[in-house]
């Protein structure tokens, strides 16, 4: 146990400034004390009493300020040593010449034959793992896609009893991020013995940086930045490619031994998916070959949600719809309103009117598949010869587009539809085309309710949070009759039902039932007042945002918004090394967002072409949440990740990720020693430059020096020193009172 | 009157309309049943104090009954008439706010309702019944004053969608000629609050046995059918909104207007 320097520092409130001033103040009273004095005529006894005057002064000041000494104690003991290798993928460079992996193999070598003290063995790469000596001397496994040296570390001292010291072989380059600077060792020694080369010559494509996300036909950018180390720079070219077909060729001015940024347009000319490759030339005294090359993932989607609305009628509902439609930037609105029948008498020709014809063929037949979304509005489509077009609809929607029905007089049973290709993918069954107009509706004011177990779909959540959604539910406005259906299609979800309108079966009678045809969605909402929980809502609390939130949300629920799928995977990464692990999250629910709890299912890693390259069977928790790990491939490309559910292995969820031949561990080979050395010289460790140099284990100082805490010191605080004070005043009162002095 | 023409409609129109309407009996939409009263289109009257409400009694009916006849849209028969602290307004977005004389000051309640009915996406049809006097001109433009400070009435361009959103018309009329345009408050992208002082009630009303109310000058029957238009158009925008303005109208509209191919 040993102590060193003491820190001084005063007791009293305020510090130094308040100490000051009260040094001022006792100072003047002991003077004008002393001052008094003179009307002593013996010397010896003026002396005296203002000695004592003034070493009650500067008593009471000491006792006042509470000098403070503070020494720090610590334990110092010997401690267990662990050696931390590096196995990540950068250790494998470079590719000419001595790999960092062969020098620290061959000194791993020499530790294991002169192994005479006992020591803990890991590795590091993307995690902690432990590790023996001989086998890391016979060849390290250096293939982990992350150099996670800082987290290793934290984690390697906060798991090991009784360390002194880590002996670290590495190359330094951790790009997590991990702020190694502020790790605590707690007085364990961190010794490093860095495994670099004095140069290295390499271009590499460092980075590539483009919104995950593309629009259809609309140009896109990628920055790339072109790295070139120890080469004389130049121009260099850069192609961007997507699969084989190249899309764009530029050139980056790389300066000697520096970095440049190009920035390229593309532009995305398909749905879905798209893998795009960014390469540079590949020169033959290039150290890593595999970093001249990076890939980057965009899902292609529509700039705009396409919708077309199709009303039978100006009413407040389609008015609502879309004035809400119109508003919302990210879509794109086509609008169809039947402003007149056949019937109705305008009292002027043509040409007095602002009216067009209604344009079924290009609307359902040339541009149906241009839209993302068909909504049949209080719709009757009997009047337009539309019966031709009514196959074309169901079968857009069975290849995967959406379709939403919204009550009426004209809708629903009202519309015609029974018995049509609508009605087979409507998510309701409508009744017998014989049944009376009469009975085909239900008036009525009514509160919807929301079916139970269905509190959490997203599609009801109006607010956040269960409590205050429903009291928002509970403030909206009364609705008004309702088409009448005669069930739900099975595998729908019924949101909300009637309060006292029932079926034949005595069940209430739906009001919004959700539901799929095909790989498209559907929407029947059997009602066309929720333009009031708008307008009459806003007028009864002052809040009218209740019907564009619900709008919104159904909206994006049928457009497949991808924060609203029920099934849902994430990876933790979307760019992998060859042969990395990958870290899957899955968050699994059914139709109706209720969790597919404690269930079987299968993690599965498919290439393009469907097949299966990995495979794990795990099972849910309670939450439907499950995790794990699947181990890419060596192949460089796009590779799909998917959940499948059951005996019928039937696909759920699904996610891409791109596997490189570089990635980011490649991406900037460039050592790190200036972390290392700076590591051991925080712990007090030593800093070895080459493996060559480096001693044997049992030189490395494996001392602990453990901090004991801190000794604390103020001998002049307590009764002992405000009694002194009080005895000097004392003394000094009674040898005035004495003398005759007052 | 010099200059005054009688409204004859072209017998080819006539004809069109009547052979159009035969020809689509077989085609007629299906009787609809409607899904209850407040699903239906009304033209409801304001109700205050002090001066007439309803100095054009029957002509929201009268209105609603060219809206049906007219156009698609499912009219209420009988409006009736609510005032604007009533919460009742909001059931239905649209409100006729009539008079031809000065009104008391509206209540602080009346007022928090107009505003709400406007901000929350209502209508007001406001329609000055004696355009001659000022004193119910007056009366509005205080109230709307006090209403909307800071978005005062300016006037509606006759090009604006109000005049081509059924019907094709160039200018606002009514039982007057009156005023080249009308006055209109927006809010946002739409026009909430309309303000005519042209008497249009004057030349929609129309008694139980189907006589016009009050003549119309200087257009006569013309002028008349031209109102009865701007009307079913003002239903027809509060309804539809820019709906005239989408692309796929634009060259239909600028054909019939002769301003295009």
């Amino acid at each position: 146990m040993g102590g060193v320097d003491s820190a001084f520092s005063l007791g009293i409130p305020g510090g130094w400034p308040v100490a000051a001033g009260l040094a001022l103040a006792l100072g003047a009273l002991a003077a004008l004390g002393v001052a008094r004095l003179r009307s002593e005529p013996k010397p010896g006894r003026r002396r005296l009493l203002a000695a004592l005057r003034l070493g009650t002064a500067a008593l009471a000041w000491v006792v006042a300020a509470q000098p403070t000494w503070r020494t720090p104690e610590y334990e110092e003991s010997e401690g267990r040593l662990a050696v931390l290798v590096d196995r990540s993928r950068s250790m494998s460079l470079p590719r000419q010449g001595d790999a960092r992996r062969a020098r620290a193999e061959a000194l791993l070598g020499r530790w294991a034959e002169d192994s005479g003290r006992a020591v803990a063995v890991y590795t590091f790469g993307d995690a902690l793992a432990p590790a023996e000596l001989s086998t890391l001397a016979q060849g390290i496994d250096a293939r982990a896609d992350e150099s996670r040296l800082g987290a290793s570390l934290a984690r390697l001292l906060a798991e090991e009893d009784e360390l002194g010291a880590v002996v670290v072989i590495s190359d330094g380059a951790d790009r997590s991020g991990f702020a190694i600077e502020g790790i605590e060792t707690d007085g364990v020694r961190i010794h490093a013995v860095a495994t670099a080369e004095d140069a290295l010559r390499d271009d590499a494509v460092a980075e590539v940086s483009a919104d995950p996300i593309g629009f259809l036909r609309r140009s896109a950018e990628v920055r790339v930045t072109v790295r070139s180390l120890g080469g004389p720079g130049g121009p260099i070219p850069v192609t961007l490619r997507r699969g084989d077909e190249v899309e764009r060729e530029v050139v980056a001015d790389v300066p000697p031994d520096g970095e440049a940024e190009v920035r390229i347009q593309f532009t995305p000319r398909q749905l879905g998916r798209a893998v795009y490759r960014v390469s540079i030339p590949r020169s033959t005294d290039d150290a890593v070959p595999e970093n001249n090359e990076r890939a980057f993932l965009v899902r292609v989607t529509r700039d705009k949600l396409r919708v077309l609305l199709v009303a039978g009628q100006p009413s407040w509902d389609q008015r609502f719809l879309r004035a809400f439609l119109k508003r919302d930037p990210a879509t794109d609105l086509i609008s169809f309103f039947i402003l007149r029948n056949t019937t109705d008498m305008t009292m002027a020709g043509p040409d007095e009117l602002a009216l067009i014809p209604f344009p079924t063929d290009e609307l359902f037949n040339e541009h149906l598949g241009s839209f993302d979304l068909v909504v049949f509005q209080n719709f009757e489509y009997g009047p337009y010869q539309m019966a031709s077009y009514l196959p074309r609809i169901r079968d857009y929607v069975v290849r995967g587009g959406s379709f939403a029905m919204i009550g009426g007089p004209l809708s629903f049973h009202s519309g015609g539809y029974p018995d049509t290709p609508i009605a087979e993918i409507l998510p309701v069954e409508l009744p017998p085309s014989s049944a009376a107009p009469s009975s085909v509706v239900a008036e009525g004011d009514f509160a919807p309710r929301i079916v139970a177990g269905m509190e959490h779909h997203p599609l009801l959540e109006l607010v956040p949070g269960p409590a205050r959604n429903a009291e928002a539910w509970s403030r909206l406005a009364d609705l008004s009759g309702i088409n009448v259906v005669t069930r739900t299609r099975p595998g729908t979800a019924t949101l909300l039902e009637h309060p006292s309108v029932t079926l034949a079966g005595g069940a209430p009678h739906p009001v919004l039932v959700l539901g799929t045809a095909g790989e498209g969605r559907t929407l029947a909402l059997t009602t066309d007042t929720t333009w009031r929980w708008g307008i009459t809502t806003g007028g009864e609390t002052g809040d009218a945002s209740a019907y564009e939130r619900f709008w919104d949300r159904a909206i994006r629920w049928l457009s497949r918004d991808p924060t609203l799928e029920p099934a849902r995977l994430t990876t933790d990464r979307e760019r992998y090394g060859p042969g990395s692990s990958a870290r899957v999250d899955a968050t699994l629910r059914d139709a109706r967002y209720a969790p597919y709890a404690e269930q079987g299912v299968a993690i599965v890693l498919d290439d393009a072409s469907g097949q299966e390259l990995d495979r794990r069977e795990v099972e849910t928790d309670r939450d439907g949440r499950v995790s794990t790990q699947l181990t890419v491939p060596g192949r460089p490309g796009a590779y799909r990740v998917r959940a499948r559910l059951g005996a019928r292995d039937e696909p759920i969820a699904e996610e891409w990720l791109v596997v490189e031949a570089g990635g980011d561990e490649l991406a900037d080979p460039r050592p790190d020693l200036a972390r290392l050395e700076g590591l051991a010289a925080r712990s007090g460790g030593t800093f070895v430059a080459r493996p060559e140099d480096s001693p044997e284990l049992s030189a490395f100082d494996t001392s602990r020096r453990r901090s004991l805490g801190t000794r604390e010191r103020a001998p002049f605080t307590g009764p002992l020193g405000f009694g002194l004070v009080v005895g000097l005043f004392a003394v000094e009162w009674l040898l005035r009172r004495r003398w005759g002095h007052r | 009157m010099p200059g005054e023409r009688t409204f004859r409609p072209s017998v080819e129109a006539t004809a069109i309309t009547l052979a159009a309407g035969l020809l689509a009996a077989a085609l007629a939409p299906t009787a609809a049943h409607a899904l209850g009263e407040s699903t239906r289109f009304a033209v409801r009257s304001v109700l205050y104090d002090g001066g007439d409400p309803r100095p054009r009694e029957s002509a929201p009916r009268r209105l609603g009954w060219e809206v049906r006849k007219r156009t698609s849209i499912d009219v209420h028969p009988d409006p009736g008439g609510a005032r604007l602290d009533d919460p009742a307004i909001f059931d239905n977005p649209f409100l006729y706010w009539s008079g031809d004389e000065a009104f008391d000051p509206l209540s602080e309640a009346e007022l928090a309702g107009l505003r709400r009915f406007v901000r929350f996406g209502g209508f007001v049809l406001i329609d000055d019944a004696s355009p001659a006097q000022s004193g119910f001109d007056r009366s509005i433009r205080r109230e709307l004053g006090r209403a909307f400070a800071g978005r005062p009435l300016r006037p509606l361009a006759n090009t604006h969608t109000v005049f081509r959103s059924f019907y094709l018309l160039t200018r606002p009329e009514g039982r007057v000629r009156g005023p080249e345009q009308l006055s209109a408050i927006e809010v946002g992208d739409r026009v909430a609050v309309l303000y005519s002082r042209h008497d249009l009630g004057g030349a929609w009303a129309r008694d139980n046995l189907g006589s016009w109310e009050h003549p119309v000058a200087p257009g006569g029957d013309e002028q008349r059918e031209r109102a009865i238009r701007l009307g079913v158009n003002i239903v027809m925008y509060a309804l539809c909104l820019d709906y005239k303005d989408d692309q796929v109208h634009a060259p239909f509209i600028m054909r019939r207007r002769g301003g295009g191919p």
